[in-house]
């Protein structure tokens, strides 16, 4: 909240952004886009289940280790569905991982980044203190790449003091078209703080979940993420929608019986093998039951079983095992 | 014949005759021949159908030394020509080999023969192209093949579609080899991409290095990735596709360690518009590393053209086609010297300029320095040491030691050189040569006076500067093995290239510094035995029977001869770097530090016990005082290893950082006498972390004073653990912290006395001794009685540092390349410091305290003993070069260290005198 004290202006805020875009000549072709989207949708999606999402997301530091080092994290500010307001489902901390947010496939998306990290505002030739939302998966134009401009040779596309002479926004908003056939667990991550690959490896990254229209539904959803030196994870209540234990290795609870989902994702350096103890799982796309994956950074891997029994999920990586990286999955 | 005219067949001789008809036929005609094919597979079987291929390749070395094949006559591309062929067919391929070692022609996935072609030789390959898919072909030389023999073929379906793209509405369309408007080939080698491209035709055109291959909305492009060595992941932004054999759409795919492949279509731009979509290597070490480029996406009525990426052919020094950008290329590699190896290294060596390193290249503004780790086992990063004031994209860095390479584009004319932060004595250095001087080439840029930046902060230094020049000399030192101090040969010889170079004080021609036999001789041994023996790391020195360097060279104190040489060709043991010996002395335990191994040797026979796989790039060793578990600090990684005493697995790894945090990269740390304590200098954090022998990070203290990149690399303790002594290479300081809470108490300057513009020592620490100083110090031992501080220092300097004050003493003078320090109990009372030299031969003896009256400013080099082997040297191998060189970790046995050698057994105790066995007095 400290965050709407320091910049109580939302109005200005939200006419900064639209500066920003209307100073780019490729504002008409956003609007171009939108109007193609907007076709699309029509054409293709049974209307009457396609949402429309607002976000609004901040970055800050977080898990400070005591001796002068941070890590960066996302944090939900809002989220609402056809005005209606959900923000209550996600952390009120910037968590890592960052929120996971679960969209139905023909919904579309306006997200807007803010920026919380000391100092961004302040131009600094050759470092971008932007903070930007580079997501997988789903349909979006250029401006809505969330890279820097010597990357998309458009613009800063991010929140805060980019690379450009006057690439300064203090928000900046995305447009996301989650159109047929980007179902699936897609990463967004962080593409422009300090260079122009960003910093998803200290802490700025989340996930959506992009279900096709009349999924099953889970019990529990796990989120995992596959770090140089851990998992971070996270799991949502099937129920309620709250999400929960964000951090390192957590341990994932599940009632006896039910049908849980597991959604991978890998970050960072290593490339991980997966395991799940004494379970198996069909491999996405196929009709073959695996008990274990080979897994690289951003790639994603999503399954479901039934918890049966207590278990171990860990990472094969010699280094990474001897470091711990593993979690319980814990039955009841 | 249909079948050859379907195919996109690159072959020559055989598809002579056809080639025509396939390349010029229009695209009606195509699918008209389509049609007939389609329809005489259904009235046929498809064995019918299958097609011979005769391929002729021919492997040649490139301008810029990187290897090749050329297809027939055609220029020799990276990567190599693509071939396309259908299920079932047969491919013949005859190799030529016009370059100067053996290659091969391999497939992974498809049998052949693994036969090599000697140089000047040919043979011929044949595959059965079973089942479809796209496979990497390389030249199968154990890393060498990374330099550029590597290509793909694609086997597709002899009939029906051969792929199928997500569409903007979700709906799967299946692809046809008509409906495709181009396809690109990008190899993922090290941490570059090597694309091509093959238009509708057929016609294949060179993309080069991290190309921008180009395409126009909606056209159906097909991408084949492949990879060769370490593993990546594949990302293009804003479009999606089918993982292959599933039905699952992906936009990030892994591609493995060893040899991998993925090919995928897409539309271009569908859903997302025109725009310059990156891809890249998702590996944030590779991403840090230069591995990316776009895919641009023109809007309909574009020509959709892209840009070819660094060409070896381009404007590089000797470059045969200086109208493009070009690319020279250091492959990686755990050879002395040769680090950083240019690919063509030896014809540098062999020009009339008196070149001695392998290390150095010259480009011209706007092209590209290529690294590929293709010779080493080991983890490193790519690290801007030094570069032209003000230059683009510098420093070059990634936040990780990683396996893969690095690619940098290069505008600012001057000289940049790199690192590795891990190896911080492996260098590269490269001259972006200005077109528009002529009077040589330029250290520097002319806007900013030929001056360059540090990375430790210090800014527009002239290139005419006693340190530039300082640095210059050990550059051409530390890489070239003819430089370096042979004792066994009784004289030195430097030389220096014979190049005109334009700095900051105008041209200079470093051959005017040139050494020209100067006498060398040993010098005599100590006077006074030692006790027990002394191991030394001789880290550089080559046997006959295993390809990576190293031994341990074993000196008897009581003779001062070199008594034995442990080489363990058994396992190719790779740079040997650091040891420690268990409670009783009977095993010594040794790093590899070039690798992931770390090896237990029976002391007594030199016999391997056991190698061990513990963590990329172990450096140091030490035991826990009062456990005798085993601690290694993986300098590669993010922690320290331990194995039990008396066992032989890594149990686990502590963490150096908190989870997520960046990697520390501990090198040579250290344990507290209690044993409660673990010490380490963090290369890449720049701290001294303190962590709980049973884990726990207990402090973090930065070193660097708050400028960047102090590289702590060493740490010593006092006997009590009251206060630690980290060095710090890059800042030439010693960082004094308290033992038990580990903030920082000091900062010793090693160069107060040293002037980096004018080389003038004048006393700036006022300790009486203008001429004590230490240039990139590294071991920093304190004597087990606790009264002082050895440190070896690589620019050749010994500096002794009186504990009671935290001031230098004196510094006493060391080979080039002095790097490693500990202390061995002297006979009859007292200590002598062992000091090794990477690039001399002999071992240096130091004593502290020669009259036995404590007092320091009376330390002298007791003496020297060579470490070259001679008749009376048990060997398990042949030593075949750099006999002796490469002095880096020394142990002396007994371990007289307080908190270990009250744990000594009877028997070396006896050989030791009461104080030696209570070194403080207990």
């Amino acid at each position: 909240m400290s965050f709407q004290m320091n910049q109580p202006c939302g109005a200005m805020e939200l006419s900064e952004n639209s500066n920003a875009t209307q100073s780019s000549p490729h504002h008409v072709l956003l609007k171009q886009f939108l109007v193609v989207f907007l076709v699309l949708a029509l054409a293709f999606i049974d209307k009457s289940l396609a949402a429309e999402h607002v976000i609004q997301l901040t970055a800050k530091e977080t898990r400070a280790d005591g001796f002068g080092n941070e890590l960066l994290a996302y944090k939900m500010v809002s989220h609402t569905v056809n005005g209606q307001d959900i923000t209550s489902r996600y952390s009120s901390e910037a968590t890592i991982p960052g929120p996971t947010i679960e969209l139905t496939e023909g919904d579309t998306v306006e997200i807007s980044i803010f920026n919380e990290i000391f100092n961004n505002d302040v131009q600094v030739p050759g470092i971008s203190k932007q903070v930007s939302i580079h997501v997988h998966g789903v349909h979006y134009n250029i401006l809505s790449d969330g890279t820097l401009k010597v990357i998309n040779k458009v613009d800063d596309e991010g929140a805060g003091a980019g690379l450009e002479p006057g690439a300064v926004y203090s928000v900046y908003t995305y447009t996301w078209n989650v159109a047929p056939g980007t179902v699936g667990t897609w990463a967004y991550h962080d593409h422009n703080f300090e260079t122009h690959n960003g910093a998803e490896h200290r802490g700025l990254f989340g996930a959506i979940i992009v279900n096709p229209i009349g999924a099953a539904h889970y019990a529990k959803e796990y989120v995992l993420y596959l770090g140089d030196d851990a998992f971070w994870g996270m799991e949502i209540n099937g129920a309620t929608k709250k999400q929960s234990k964000h951090g390192p290795n957590p341990t994932l609870t599940a009632k006896e019986d039910t049908h849980v989902r597991f959604h991978l994702i890998a970050l960072g350096t290593d490339l991980h093998t997966f395991k799940l103890n004494g379970y198996q799982w069909f491999d996405p796309g196929t009709t073959n039951r695996i008990n274990e994956v080979a897994i690289g950074p951003l790639e994603k891997h999503v399954f479901s079983i039934k918890a049966e029994h207590s278990a171990h999920y860990e990472d094969k990586n010699l280094s990474n095992k001897l470091l711990g990286m593993r979690g319980k999955f814990n039955v009841q | 014949m249909f079948s050859k005219c379907e195919n996109l067949l690159m072959d020559d001789k055989n598809s002579k005759m056809n080639s025509k008809e396939t390349y010029g036929l229009n695209r009606p005609i195509m699918q008209l021949i389509k049609c007939m094919v389609v329809a005489a597979a259904l009235l046929t079987s498809s064995v019918v159908l299958a097609a011979v291929h005769n391929i002729t390749l021919t492997a040649k070395t490139l301008p810029n030394g990187q290897l090749a094949y050329a297809l027939g006559g055609n220029e020799a591309v990276i990567p190599g020509p693509t071939l396309f062929v259908k299920e079932g067919d047969t491919v013949n391929v005859t190799l030529n080999n016009d370059t100067s070692i053996r290659v091969g022609f391999k497939i992974p996935g498809l049998q052949q023969s693994s036969a090599k072609v000697k140089p000047g030789e040919n043979k011929k390959y044949t595959i059965k192209a079973k089942k479809a898919g796209t496979y990497a072909y390389h030249g199968n030389m154990d890393g060498k093949e990374l330099l550029g023999l590597f290509g793909a073929l694609v086997v597709d379906k002899a009939n029906g579609p051969v792929d199928r793209y997500v569409e903007a509405n979700g709906n799967t369309v299946p692809v046809t080899q008509s409906d495709i408007t181009k396809q690109f080939v990008l190899f993922m080698v090290g941490s570059t991409f090597w694309g091509s491209e093959i238009a509708s035709d057929g016609t294949q055109k060179p993309l080069w290095a991290n190309p921008h291959p180009g395409a126009v909305e909606n056209d159906i492009v097909r991408f084949h990735i492949l990879s060769v060595g370490p593993g990546h992941t594949f990302h293009l932004h804003a479009h999606r596709w089918f993982k292959t054999g599933t039905n699952e759409v992906i936009d990030t795919k892994l591609l493995a360690e060893g040899s991998d492949t993925h090919s995928f279509t897409v539309k271009a731009g569908t859903g997302v518009g025109a725009g310059n979509w990156q891809y890249h290597c998702h590996l944030i070490a590779h991403m840090e590393a230069g591995m990316h480029g776009s895919f641009i996406v023109d809007p309909v009525g574009g020509d959709g053209a892209g840009i070819v990426g660094a060409s070896p052919y381009g404007n590089i020094l000797l470059g045969t086609k200086p109208n493009e950008p070009g690319v020279v290329t250091f492959e990686v590699s755990d050879e002395p010297a040769s680090w950083f190896r240019s690919a063509r290294g030896d014809a540098i060596v062999g020009l009339p300029f008196d070149i001695k390193t392998k290390s150095l290249e010259v480009i011209y503004p706007g092209s590209s320095v290529n690294f590929v780790m293709s010779d080493t086992n080991g983890v490193h990063t790519i690290s801007s040491l030094l570069w032209p004031t003000g230059a683009q994209h510098m420093p070059f860095d990634q936040s990780s030691a990683y396996r893969g390479g690095g690619f940098v584009t290069l505008h600012t004319p001057g000289l940049y050189v790199f690192t590795c932060k891990v190896h911080p004595y492996m260098f590269g250095a490269v001259i972006v040569d200005d077109p528009g001087t002529d009077q040589g080439f330029d250290l520097g840029n002319s806007q900013n006076n030929y001056t360059i930046d540090l990375v430790t902060g210090l800014k527009n230094l002239p290139t005419s500067s006693d340190l530039a020049v300082r640095l210059l000399k050990t550059f051409f030192i530390a890489t070239a093995p003819v430089n370096w101090q042979d004792y066994s040969t009784g004289q030195w010889n430097v030389k220096f290239p014979n190049l005109p170079l334009i700095t900051s004080g105008g041209v200079v021609n470093l051959s005017t510094l040139n050494i020209n036999g100067q006498a060398l001789s040993v010098g005599l041994t100590p006077k006074k035995p030692g006790v027990g023996e002394v191991w030394i790391n001789t880290q550089f020195e080559k046997t006959a029977g295993k390809d990576k360097p190293g031994t341990s060279t074993v000196v008897n104190t009581s003779t001062w001869q070199v008594t034995r040489k442990v080489a363990l060709p058994q396992i190719n043991n790779n740079n040997p770097h650091n040891m420690w010996s268990n409670r009783d002395q009977s095993v010594i335990y040794q790093t590899q530090w070039f690798d992931n191994k770390f090896s237990m040797i029976n002391r007594e026979t030199g016999e391997l016990i056991k190698n061990i796989t513990v963590g990329y790039s172990p450096s140091h060793v030490v035991t826990i005082p009062n456990t005798d578990d085993i601690t290694i600090a993986i300098n590669g990684e993010n922690g320290i290893s331990m194995i039990p005493a008396g066992t032989t697995n890594v149990t686990k790894m502590l963490p150096t950082q908190d989870h997520g945090h960046i990697s520390a990269n501990p090198h040579g740390h250290w344990i507290s006498a209690d044993g409660s304590k673990i010490v380490t200098p963090n290369i890449n954090t720049n701290d001294i972390g303190i962590y709980g022998t049973d884990g726990g990070i207990h402090a973090r203290t930065p070193t660097g004073n708050n400028a960047p990149g102090a590289h702590p690399i060493a740490i010593g303790m006092m006997p009590d653990s009251s206060k630690i002594y980290a060095a710090n290479l890059l800042h030439h300081s010693l960082s004094v912290l308290d033992g038990s809470t580990g903030a920082l108490l000091t900062t010793i300057d090693l160069i107060a006395d040293y002037n980096p513009i004018t080389g003038a020592f004048v006393d700036g620490d006022q300790n009486n001794d203008p001429e004590a100083y230490g240039i990139l110090p590294i071991q920093s031992p304190v004597s087990p009685d606790g009264k002082a501080v050895v440190i070896a220092s690589t620019g050749g300097q010994i500096v002794i540092v009186d504990t009671a004050t935290d001031k230098i003493v004196k510094s006493l003078l060391c080979d080039p390349g002095c790097h490693g320090a500990n202390f061995g109990a002297k006979e009859g009372g007292g200590y002598y410091a062992y000091v090794t030299t990477k690039f001399g031969n002999r071992l240096t003896v130091v004593d502290l305290d020669p009259d036995n009256d404590g007092d320091l400013r009376k330390a002298k080099i007791a003496g020297y003993v060579s470490l070259v082997d001679t008749a009376n040297t048990t060997k398990d191998d042949t030593v075949s070069s750099l006999p002796g060189f490469g002095g880096q970790g020394v142990l002396a046995v007994p371990n007289v260290y307080n908190g270990w050698v009250q744990n000594l057994p009877k028997h070396w105790k006896d050989t030791l005198t009461d104080a030696q066995q209570n070194p403080i007095g207990q």
